[in-house]
């Protein structure tokens, strides 16, 4: 069986990111991590880790994420050029603040993925075209935004619109290929375009259910570690201070 | 937003939160929350409503010529099934 490829999304300097990348060792193997660093040029040169890409791009360097339309479109196209060994048939995605806490993380999500038949797994999976998600509110303002979608989508409804948490999203390499391969067609928001157009391209989306309570926007979680622990979790998300 | 608009806006979402309107489901009857929905210049506003609703005019079982109901509805969770994309061949069979 082909290995999964673990890309943490990381903007801290190498002292924060070497006690990671220790804490990561322990949960998948060290050969299978990609390093997608967002920080500064200095920062990515001092890392002392083989597999890493510099992300140079202003549209992930947002400070107000939603407003400014985060995307993680350059991380998404340097991952899928990347070509570094182990040859992957999975991609896991996680932000820095996302810590793995069990030693056989990639085999359960191996197992959810193949017992839900689906192609993608994410945090907080819902539809929220129609609704008063703000998200979805702001990209309907935009009239390319409905346009763009009933061009690419082999659905019968190109209205569906998806959003998830991007963080420790798991995905086939085939759909991870293809919405990495999509542009957006103008500014859309890291939570919205990439699951929505994952399902446009008709792959398949599903929650990580009952694990999808460790995972949450805002706040930090660093003395919660050892109770998500002993509660079952599988990552827990965010713990901002563990890497200094 | 400066210091005082942002106390009162907290205030307000708290008081929405805890004294507005019931939201409920109108698939289910489950509450979903609470908030102001306020008629304001031909549209409704909710202030304060922490869920992803849609909103519905609600089906009658008695037909009204003179009232009708806006509700709300959740979603159900995403479960497309995978579909296949109908190849793009580069060279399409000649006619």
């Amino acid at each position: 069986m082909k290995p999964v490829l673990n890309v943490i999304l990381t903007h801290q300097p190498a002292s924060a990111v070497a006690a990671m990348l220790a804490w990561w060792k322990k949960c998948v193997p060290p050969e299978s991590i990609l390093l997608a660093c967002g920080g500064t040029r200095a920062d990515f040169e001092a890392i002392p880790h083989a597999a890493k890409v510099f992300i140079d791009d202003p549209r992930l360097r947002t400070r107000e994420h939603q407003r400014e339309q985060q995307s993680y479109g350059s991380v998404f196209r340097e991952v899928a050029a990347w070509r570094g060994t182990p040859d992957y048939a999975h991609i896991h995605f996680a932000e820095y603040d996302h810590l793995p806490l069990v030693e056989d993380l990639n085999q359960r999500q191996l197992a959810l993925l193949a017992e839900e038949h689906a192609d993608v797994l994410g945090f907080h999976l819902r539809r929220v075209d129609a609704t008063n998600c703000v998200h979805y509110l702001a990209h309907a303002a935009e009239p390319a935004f409905e346009d763009f979608w009933r061009k690419v989508t082999c659905r019968a409804d190109p209205g569906v619109v998806l959003s998830m948490i991007a963080t420790g999203s798991f995905w086939t390499r085939a759909a991870f290929e293809a919405v990495a391969a999509t542009p957006e067609p103008h500014p859309m928001y890291v939570e919205i375009f990439p699951p929505t157009l994952a399902h446009h391209l008709g792959y398949r989306l599903r929650d990580y259910g009952p694990q999808t309570r460790f995972v949450r926007h805002l706040g930090d979680r660093l003395s919660e570690i050892e109770t998500a622990c002993q509660s079952g979790a599988w990552t827990l998300h965010p713990v901002k201070s563990r890497w200094g | 937003m400066s210091f005082l608009a942002r106390t009162v806006r907290r205030l307000m979402i708290a008081l929405a939160r805890s004294v507005g309107s019931k939201v409920v489901n109108a698939e289910t009857g489950e509450v979903i929350g609470r908030a102001f929905v306020i008629p304001w210049r031909g549209r409704i506003a909710v202030i304060g409503l922490d869920a992803e609703v849609k909103p519905v005019f609600l089906p009658q079982t008695r037909m009204t010529y003179w009232k009708q109901d806006i509700g709300f509805v959740l979603h159900a969770p995403p479960n497309f099934p995978h579909e296949a994309r109908p190849q793009r061949h580069p060279h399409p069979p000649a006619r």
